[in-house]
């Protein structure tokens, strides 16, 4: 297809502004599906995307519009994860795009992701068209809205298009501006090839999938490709577009968005950011921005069942065969035998792959609290990445800890400042900039260390501002930090899934919180047990479970033989479901009762 | 020899902690329900003749001397070692105990529950100490020496001090059994399901804690030997010899045949019961299929109630060494000679010891 007729882009937006009505409007709208194929959000397929309402992988559909100006148009629809957990995902598809909408809800307004993805598709030079969607909804101020994009974003919003994608109302105009504003793709046929990759997954029957942007060149079946970042050849076995089905087309040429196959193994040979380029002829130069994404948050995921451990492992390398972002190494705790510690993108990230390993995969999961990754430099000089409480060296063996460093940005309402910022202080945050938006709304922007967001940072960010306000970061560096172990203790015994990682100045107050809630989660045992958070051999708290005293059925009425038994086993039963550390049996929740430390019961 | 278990679940009130079938149901269900009774009883196919018979409720003490008649008439074996009628407290007349005793009852239990009259209004009953006494006069006078008080532990506005005065009342009143009960809350009472919800109607929340139910059952137990009144099972005490014959054949698997709505059966290989509700049993109703005694676990925790303990074989020592071995070092089981059986402490956390015996 000549170039001057291809465009395309991407749809940011923030979580229920309207991106995926949108999408589905747009693919209606073209004939790309027929109303009678038309599921709702049909570009979110995991169920758990469905769900929740997000988009976790990204998809590329080929849209043909006949134009207001007579010519039939290709429209490469990009749609993309909006969760600041997949922003490196983010900035590769935008990479394939020259253009993106920006759906901002008409009385929600700009929120702090939708910013952070705007300022992304900016450094990328897109063309930002933005988009006032749900006008229908009474509340909507699209006026108001109109002024916010401007002020806040610094975005031209004078022809921003008027929109309900829900009642299908300014879809022609977005079709048209699309095609009118948003430049066609550069490069060229003629250069050797260059594709980017954007995403990839693992199909059972045909391997790895990989959604490319073909930037120079051409693509072809039976071409030998080679990845650039690993130096690996491949024979390319398919090549086509979605629309929204996956449609073979034996080619794609410069400027094109489609799908390769080429009998590849596993999604981690095909990095998202990576170059595809022709192997015969290769291309000189790789396309810039790719990074090998690592994992920022860590936590240990054990089996409730110690028996399911081999099918844990299984799973997990299922799952992996399909997301290279997450990491796993097998991990031994002495509390909960054997299981692995995970690394993710972050929380969200964490929830996606716990979430899909208990449902696709049926495996009842005990999840320690999540944490960071430190640099622990050593008395002797070595620098070691700890992501793991247990492996924390002696401190008389620790010359210093750097933690991990984000820059947040937090946009919410004037109402709701004082907690916020109170919340901020609590987490050991420093305000770099505080911005009225107007129209009540505030703009923070606070530097603050990682391990605080991943305990319990955004519930209570929830909490504080009843919802309205929303949370972007960016890891920004490391610094040196008094960090230390508080370890537990149930019945003298310390318990290594539930140490962590805190401040000096909070450990006392935080190992206090820690055990009270453990002794309200602990149930009683036949002998009283002791609870003790200490730091090296300081206790710093301790609390006591009293011994039970009673349990015991006192009736047996009339020969009820079988009711006594059901009460046994109903009481067996729950013990099963618990884990036993030396001889206390403790319940799953108190594997938990890490994250909610420092939350001193906002409901 | 078997026991017979004979269910008559009509009620005047609901009592408040009451989660049995019991209750008070439409009046013409009870002369039908006399009926189903009869044509049960006597469709049975009697292996050997029965040694007790247990008049169980509800509150059999208020079937009219006819009914309790023909009831009884219809079960083999009279003049039994022991036959027990369960009645509600303060209201036996000479003419009801001598009725009693004609249609071959030898034993009363009583549902006294408390002495103490706040407590007792709480629960919904009517009783006072002083009309207690006046029916264990009424019962000796017609010659029923042999007689149950039944007391509950834990219910709501209960003290130590209201307690002792309950245990007081049987220090009088010394009668040769006593059964002490630990209140138990499920969401099939009243008491229960107000405590579950947070309501404030029946005093939920004036239940005593765990740990004071606990006190009240050890002072009890204590007290009651005093009285030369040991504990022979977790909830039962009595004056050697006094010991219930009919309630001694659940906890030593020994058969019993039981009648009418949610009676339980048991034939020294299978247990079965009828349909739970007044309704389902007139209705006759499917009951639940009859199971296989599971017996080597059900000497255990069944067995391990009665404070003369259990014997095990060779086999099960071996089998259950290691909990047996755990439990003798936290003190809740004893080993002497070739019995095992629970300690003072162990009968308090039973339910702990008992769970390690299952064995599915």
């Amino acid at each position: 297809m000549d170039r001057e007729f291809i465009r395309n882009f991407s749809i940011i937006a923030h979580i229920d502004h309207g991106k995926s009505t949108l999408a589905d409007r747009l693919l209606e709208t073209t004939g790309a599906l027929s109303q009678r194929e038309m599921m709702e959000q049909v570009l979110d397929t995991m169920d758990l995307e469905r769900e929740r309402g997000i988009t976790i992988k990204a998809h590329a559909v080929r849209l043909n519009y006949k134009a207001d100006d007579g010519n039939w148009y290709q429209l490469n629809l990009i749609d993309t994860p909006g969760h600041v957990d997949f922003s490196y995902e983010v900035s590769r598809s935008l990479q394939a795009c020259e253009g993106a909408l920006l759906v901002v809800d008409a009385s929600q307004g700009v929120e702090a992701q939708t910013l952070a993805n705007t300022y992304l598709a900016l450094h990328h030079n897109l063309e930002i068209i933005p988009v006032i969607n749900k006008i229908d909804l009474p509340a909507a101020e699209p006026e108001r809205i109109r002024e916010q994009i401007e002020t806040v974003i610094g975005l031209d919003a004078r022809d921003a298009v008027l929109a309900s994608a829900k009642q299908g109302i300014g879809i022609h105009e977005i079709l048209e501006a699309i095609v009118m504003l948003v430049p066609p793709p550069k490069g060229s046929p003629d250069l050797p090839l260059r594709a980017l990759i954007f995403d990839s997954w693992f199909d059972s029957y045909r391997g790895v999938i990989i959604l490319v942007r073909v930037m120079d060149g051409h693509l072809r079946v039976g071409q030998k490709i080679r990845l650039w970042s690993n130096n690996q050849v491949f024979e390319v076995d398919a090549v086509g577009y979605q629309s929204p089905k996956a449609i073979p087309c034996g080619e794609l040429s410069a400027g094109e968005v489609g799908f390769l196959s080429a009998n590849i193994k596993t999604v981690s040979d095909a990095k998202i950011g990576d170059t595809v380029i022709d192997h015969e002829n290769p291309a000189t130069e790789a396309l810039p921005g790719f990074e090998e994404i690592k994992p920022m948050v860590f936590a240990g995921l054990y089996p409730v069942e110690s028996h399911e451990h081999g099918l844990l492992r299984d799973a997990l390398e299922k799952l992996r065969l399909n997301d290279s972002a997450f990491s796993f190494e097998p991990e031994n705790s002495v509390a909960l035998g054997f299981g692995f510690r995970c690394g993710f993108l972050g929380l969200l990230h964490l929830e996606i792959v716990q979430e899909r390993l208990e449902r696709e995969f049926n495996i009842d999961l005990i999840t320690t609290a999540p944490g960071v990754r430190y640099r622990v430099t050593t008395t002797v000089g070595e620098l070691v990445e700890i992501d793991n409480p247990t492996k924390f060296p002696d401190p008389s063996e620790i010359k210093q800890i750097e933690e991990p460093i984000i820059d947040a940005t937090v946009i919410t309402r004037e109402e709701y400042l004082g907690g916020i910022l109170k919340l901020l202080e609590d987490k050991r945050g420093v305000q770099k900039k505080f911005e009225y938006l107007g129209g009540g709304r505030v703009m923070l922007l606070y530097e603050l260390p990682l391990n605080e967001i991943v305990l319990d940072f955004y519930d209570r960010l929830k909490s504080a501002s009843r919802g309205y306000a929303s949370l972007d970061y960016h890891l920004s560096g490391y610094r040196v930090s008094p960090m230390v172990r508080l370890d537990v203790l149930v019945a003298g015994d310390p318990v290594d899934a539930l140490s962590l990682i805190v401040h000096r100045d909070f450990a006392f107050e935080r190992g206090k919180e820690l055990i009270s809630r453990l002794r309200r989660l602990i149930p009683k045992q036949m002998f009283e047990v002791a609870l003790q958070a200490a730091i090296g051999n300081k206790i710093v708290a301790r609390e006591t479970i009293s011994a039970m005293r009673k349990n015991v059925l006192a009736k047996c009425y009339g020969g009820d033989i079988s009711r006594k038994r059901k009460l046994l086993e109903k009481q067996k039963e729950g013990k099963k479901r618990m884990k036993r550390v030396g001889r206390v049996e403790i319940p799953q929740e108190a594997f938990l009762a890490v994250l909610k430390v420092g939350q001193d019961d906002i409901e | 020899m078997p026991g017979v278990y004979v269910s008559y679940p009509f009620c005047a009130q609901k009592c408040t902690y009451c989660n049995f079938a019991s209750g008070v149901f439409p009046r013409d269900w009870e002369p039908r329900y006399l009926d189903a009774l009869l044509r049960e009883i006597g469709a049975h196919q009697w292996v050997s003749q029965p040694e007790t018979v247990y008049l169980g409720g509800g509150t059999p003490s208020n079937l009219s001397a006819g009914s309790l008649h023909a009831l009884l008439a219809a079960i083999p074996g009279r003049p039994w070692r022991e036959a027990t009628i369960e009645a509600a407290p303060g209201g036996i007349t000479p003419a009801m105990a001598q009725a009693w005793t004609s249609a071959g009852i030898n034993r009363v239990s009583l549902g006294v529950q408390s002495f103490v009259e706040p407590e007792i209004r709480r629960t919904g009953r009517k009783h006072s100490a002083e009309l207690v006494a006046r029916d264990l006069q009424v019962l000796a006078g017609a010659g029923i020496a042999n007689v149950n008080i039944d007391l509950i532990a834990g219910l709501s506005g209960q003290t130590a001090a209201s307690w002792n005065e309950s245990l007081d009342w049987i220090e009088r009143l010394a009668p040769p059994h006593v059964s002490v009960y630990m209140l138990e809350m499920d969401e099939d009472s009243r008491l229960g399901r107000e405590m579950l919800l947070g309501g404030v109607r029946y005093g939920a929340g004036d239940i005593p804690s765990d740990d004071a139910i606990a006190g009240f059952y050890e002072v009890a137990v204590a007290r009651l030997a005093a009285l030369g009144i040991p504990r022979y099972e977790i909830s039962n005490f009595a004056r050697p010899g006094f010991e219930s014959r009919h309630n001694l054949k659940y906890w030593k698997l020994e058969p019993y045949a039981g009648f009418g709505a949610d009676a339980h059966s048991f034939d020294g290989r299978l247990r079965w019961q009828n349909p739970e509700g007044v309704e389902e049993y007139l209705d006759a109703r499917p009951a639940p299929p009859a199971v296989e005694a599971r017996r080597h676990e059900e000497r255990f925790f069944v067995g391990l109630r009665l404070m003369e303990g259990v014997r095990p074989e060779q086999a099960e020592w071996q089998r259950f060494a290691a909990p047996i071995r755990r439990f003798i070092d936290a003190g809740l089981l004893e080993k002497q000679g070739e019995v095992l059986r629970l300690t003072g402490r162990g009968v308090l956390l039973s339910n702990e010891v008992f769970q390690e015996f299952l064995t599915t």
